[in-house]
């Protein structure tokens, strides 16, 4: 295994999510597959670096969710926002139910 | 009995992968992959992967289906790697990986000194 994978997003999951939005009988080849993995990876990089130089120059030492929202922005991927807002929103709800379910659970 | 099941499925999270809870995408590789891009990044908050976790869904999906399309002029129903690159060619966004997928083999471009911003 090693270092290698531990830069890629599992192809699995990037495989799941690809199928999702294409037609029954659309084929991805192995190649194409490791190519998104790797596109993935180097978005990730991409948009964590334009967050950390933000980070740095306000002398903050933590990367926040809404300094990658920023990032997101000014490298020109704004569309995406309303969409991480809404999924932020119900993650939060999710969390507030489970904590709010443990704190009633009787065994 | 009621209340446990309804305990166990929001624990599961009714998502695609109960590993995972209800992302797509697994947040501790984001994170490594995020600790991997620049020695500067140091501290991650714990929504900023979570953010990535929708983000690089997006992405994927963009990406796909923007290949797709290339695929598809060709009249072929197999993505390939050349789909790909016909697809980061063709949006401007997506400029940043140009060199990813037409990796110059005969020699080393710094795409750095050329990007005017």
């Amino acid at each position: 295994m090693g270092d290698e994978h531990d830069k890629l997003l599992p192809v699995a999951n990037v495989g799941r999510i690809m199928k999702r939005v294409l037609p029954p009988t659309a084929k991805i080849s192995k190649e194409a597959k490791e190519t998104i993995q790797e596109c993935a990876s180097e978005f990730i990089s991409f948009v964590t670096g334009e967050a950390s130089d933000k980070c740095q120059k306000e002398n903050r030492k933590t990367v926040n969710g809404d300094d990658i929202c920023w990032a997101l922005g000014s490298l020109g991927f704004d569309d995406y926002s309303q969409a991480i807002v809404r999924y932020l929103h119900k993650h939060r709800e999710f969390e507030r139910d489970r904590a709010s379910a443990a704190a009633h659970f009787k065994p | 009995m009621r209340q446990a099941g309804t305990y166990s499925r929001i624990l599961s999270g009714g998502g695609i992968s109960g590993r995972t809870g209800p992302h797509l995408l697994p947040l501790a590789r984001i994170k490594k992959i995020m600790k991997k891009s620049s020695v500067d990044v140091k501290m991650i908050s714990g929504e900023a992967p979570l953010v990535f976790s929708k983000a690089c869904e997006l992405f994927i999906v963009e990406l796909t289906k923007r290949s797709w399309n290339m695929t598809i002029q060709g009249k072929r129903r197999t993505i390939h790697k050349e789909d790909i690159a016909s697809a980061v060619a063709t949006t401007d966004v997506f400029d940043f990986l140009v060199d990813l997928v037409h990796p110059n083999a005969s020699q080393h471009v710094d795409l750095n000194e050329d990007y005017a911003p």
